[in-house]
């Protein structure tokens, strides 16, 4: 088995771009304005948003892990784009369908609305009924739809435009709208059956827990550096235990969700990964309840303010564990999972992972 | 007021003249979160003001009624059956200054603010924190310099909610910085439009500004407006810190009612997200509810404990502590529980969650309460400190 690594490149370019055009101000102002175009046009000029996307339909090459990288440091930057939509979900769904990725954004619908009815009819798909949650939908220039019909899976192309879009935001200020097809017409292809609801899911799973990853190991960094520098009864805050029990809290949470995200992208990116991803956003969603909570806590109030970076790490994290699976969800899975292979399957699953599977 | 002793009945019956009951339906906001309303609590309280029913242990001459610690129990209980706004704004002044007042204030002080604290027409804010004395609060640097019988204060205080709409500022000043820091610190109560005061809002990450800087430049204070002796601040300090974390802040508003019900309205509101009847789901509410009740009934020992002694102890820390955790567990777990549209900002349990991590750091975090418990009720070791006998002007820069 060759061994996978990211091109030391990507991580130095990211971190570049991202520290130059991400600063404090520009998220808060993301956030005022509601998208964000010109970090959007600096993100999407070095190719980033499509790595590992054939390079013959608009991508720019490179594997999932190349991809994972990025989106990771997107989280840590919290970069307020439509990074994992545009690429290893939508750009992904569209490409695995041979249609035209585009050069502008890409989003997808997280959960297909209980009124969502998807009619195929010759060459075209005609759209009708509702989906919430669509991140940057108001910014899109397509809208990726993996549906199911007569036992085969197909992806729709939808034209933003052509949609009724209400801007929403989560509780991080990033936008996630609800969109209204009223008898879209579109075209789609076929995708191989094993791009089904599940293994999207678990695509999404698997961006969110690299974006949780890197938003976590940044959150757990600007704890540490606040506390040595906030002086309180005459010493910096982190001399106090009390103090470092939160720094190791939160310290542990990021190496956790890192470790989770990179098994779980390499399992990923060599094929065979569901149970590393389902086992990742597990963590990650945990980890972010108490790394959420250890560092608001070290911070005291000065967390709490707008004017300190803080929030826009932890307002991510409290709305992304909720994105493609919550803990009950994955739990659930995990649970049936593990019983399903009998007791004597048990610790190689847990050793093992997905190759046993 | 008939001598006649104080029954459930009577005071539901004498309630219900002016007080809606509350209903299933009811819903409150809590600690002032997206709340901007001024006008329900003033108008709740000046309808409770003549018989003195929101501080019954209050003197009857200031605004209260007398009540002992069974009446003042059981007013707030039935007061619960009726819709009480959410008396944020009116907080410090009701559950802190007045009490602080009763204990240290002159008899001038009493009959001019007491009677208009309790009836809502003012509005009191605490200016303790500085950007250098948070949870060092004994570290506040605000000068208090006499001149003839004023006072000139000049400094920066931080993190003072209510001060946009606050008349008065109870002020912690530091009038002697050669004595060690708890010694030369004397209360104050500023009118916040003296000139010179300066009140800048900050916003917080829930977009709430009802937290605010203020800039103190020379600002007069005339020495009728100290509160208790020259050098006995920190003394004060202590009697206000007490009464908020023993809650006597917080009666009002709250997480709503169970009337007509068993199951808490926080609870039962889950049932739309069809979480109810799994059997995690149950179980983790449960614990948090019976956390709940517990915390109620140390909550209200602590704040009868402070009612009565006047000078409260401890048990404020505790109950603090668990309130704290009461109210993050209940935001914190009904929005993960009501799925993912919970992440929005106009889901289930929005506000409430991003306040919570607030709550175990306001009135002073988590860790200074269980430090207040460790060496005061279990009689711990102190943290090594130096700075309790050096002067404050060497303690400042730091001596560990």
């Amino acid at each position: 088995m060759t061994e996978l690594i990211v091109d030391e490149l990507i991580t130095q370019t990211a971190n570049r771009l991202f520290s130059e055009i991400c600063g404090h101000e520009a998220i808060q102002n993301a956030e005022t304005v509601g998208e964000a175009p010109e970090i959007w046009a600096a993100y999407s000029e070095t190719g980033f948003p499509w790595i590992s996307i054939d390079e013959n339909l608009g991508g720019s090459g490179g594997t999932l892990l190349d991809a994972l990288e990025v989106l990771r440091l997107v989280g840590y930057y919290s970069v307020p784009v439509p990074a994992a939509e545009t690429g290893i979900l939508g750009g992904w769904l569209l490409s695995e369908a041979g249609l035209q990725v585009p050069e502008g954004i890409v989003t997808v619908l997280p959960d297909l609305g209980p009124d969502l009815t998807i009619k195929v009819d010759g060459s075209q798909v005609s759209i009708a009924g509702s989906a919430t949650r669509v991140p940057w939908a108001r910014s899109a220039e397509v809208i990726a739809i993996l549906f199911q019909d007569d036992g085969n899976n197909y992806v729709a192309s939808v034209n933003a435009s052509d949609c009724v879009i209400t801007p929403m935001t989560n509780m991080a200020g990033e936008p996630r709208d609800s969109v209204r097809f009223d008898g879209v017409v579109c075209s789609y292809a076929k995708v191989s059956e094993s791009i089904d609801a599940q293994s999207f899911r678990l695509r999404g799973a698997l961006s969110r827990v690299a974006l949780m990853a890197g938003a976590i190991e940044k959150m757990s960094q600007l704890t540490v550096s606040y506390t040595n520098d906030r002086v309180q009864f005459g010493r910096p805050v982190a001399r106090f235990q009390a103090v470092q029990q939160h720094l190791v809290w939160a310290a542990q949470d990021a190496a956790l969700s890192r470790m989770a995200a990179e098994s779980a992208g390499i399992e990923a990116t060599r094929g065979k990964g569901d149970f590393e991803i389902a086992s990742a956003k597990l963590i990650a969603n945990q980890a972010a309840s108490r790394a959420t909570k250890a560092c608001h806590q070290a911070h005291g109030a000065m967390g709490m303010t707008q004017e300190y970076p803080l929030h826009h790490y932890s307002r991510r994290l409290w709305s992304w564990r909720k994105e493609y699976g919550g803990d009950a969800e994955w739990s659930k899975w995990i649970g049936r999972l593990a019983v399903a292979q009998g007791a004597d399957g048990l610790y190689p699953l847990i050793t093992g992972g997905s190759r046993v599977l | 007021m008939s001598e006649a002793a104080l029954t459930e009945e009577s005071v539901r019956k004498a309630l219900s003249g002016f007080l809606n009951v509350r209903t299933p339906e009811t819903r409150l906001t809590t600690m002032g979160a997206g709340s901007d309303d001024l006008d329900d609590g003033r108008s709740y309280l000046q309808s409770t003001a003549e018989y003195g029913w929101h501080v019954p242990s209050w003197p009857s001459q200031f605004g209260g009624r007398d009540a002992d610690s069974r009446e003042n129990a059981l007013i707030g209980r039935v007061l619960k059956e009726f819709i009480v706004p959410d008396l944020y704004p009116f907080a410090i002044g009701l559950g802190m200054v007045g009490p602080t007042l009763l204990a240290h204030g002159t008899v001038d002080q009493k009959s001019n603010w007491l009677q208009l604290i309790a009836s809502g027409q003012e509005i009191w804010c605490q200016m303790f924190s500085e950007p250098d004395a948070g949870s060092d609060l004994a570290n506040v640097g605000m000068a208090a310099i006499k001149d003839g019988d004023e006072w000139l204060l000049t400094g920066q205080k931080t993190w003072t909610s209510r001060a946009m709409w606050a008349n008065w500022g109870i002020c912690l000043a530091r009038t002697d910085p050669s004595k060690p820091k708890h010694k030369g610190l004397t209360m104050f109560a500023i009118p916040m439009d003296t000139t010179g005061v300066d009140v800048r809002p900050l916003t917080q990450m829930n977009k709430d500004a009802h937290f605010s800087e203020v800039f103190i430049d020379e600002a007069r204070v005339s020495d009728t407006l100290r509160i208790g002796d020259v050098g006995e601040g920190w003394r004060v300090a202590m009697t206000v810190l007490s009464h908020e974390r023993a809650g006597g802040g917080s009666r009002g508003g709250g997480e709503g009612t169970n009337r007509g019900s068993f199951v808490p309205n926080w609870i039962s509101d889950l049932g739309t997200f069809g979480v109810l009847d799994t059997p995690v789901a149950r179980q983790r509410l449960m614990e948090v509810h019976c956390h709940d009740i517990a915390s109620k009934f140390t909550s209200q020992r602590a704040s009868d404990e402070a009612r009565t002694s006047g000078t409260p102890g401890a048990a404020g820390s505790g109950a603090k502590l668990r309130t704290v955790r009461s109210y993050k567990e209940r935001a914190y777990g009904s929005n993960r529980l009501a799925g993912p549209n919970a992440m929005l900002t106009d889901g289930h349990g929005y506000i409430e969650t991003m306040t919570a991590p607030s709550m175990s750091i306001r009135g002073g975090t988590d860790e200074i309460q269980r430090n207040i418990l460790g060496e005061r009720v279990l009689g711990l070791p102190g943290e090594p400190r130096l700075d309790k006998t050096a002067s404050w002007n060497e303690s400042r820069k730091g001596l560990l």
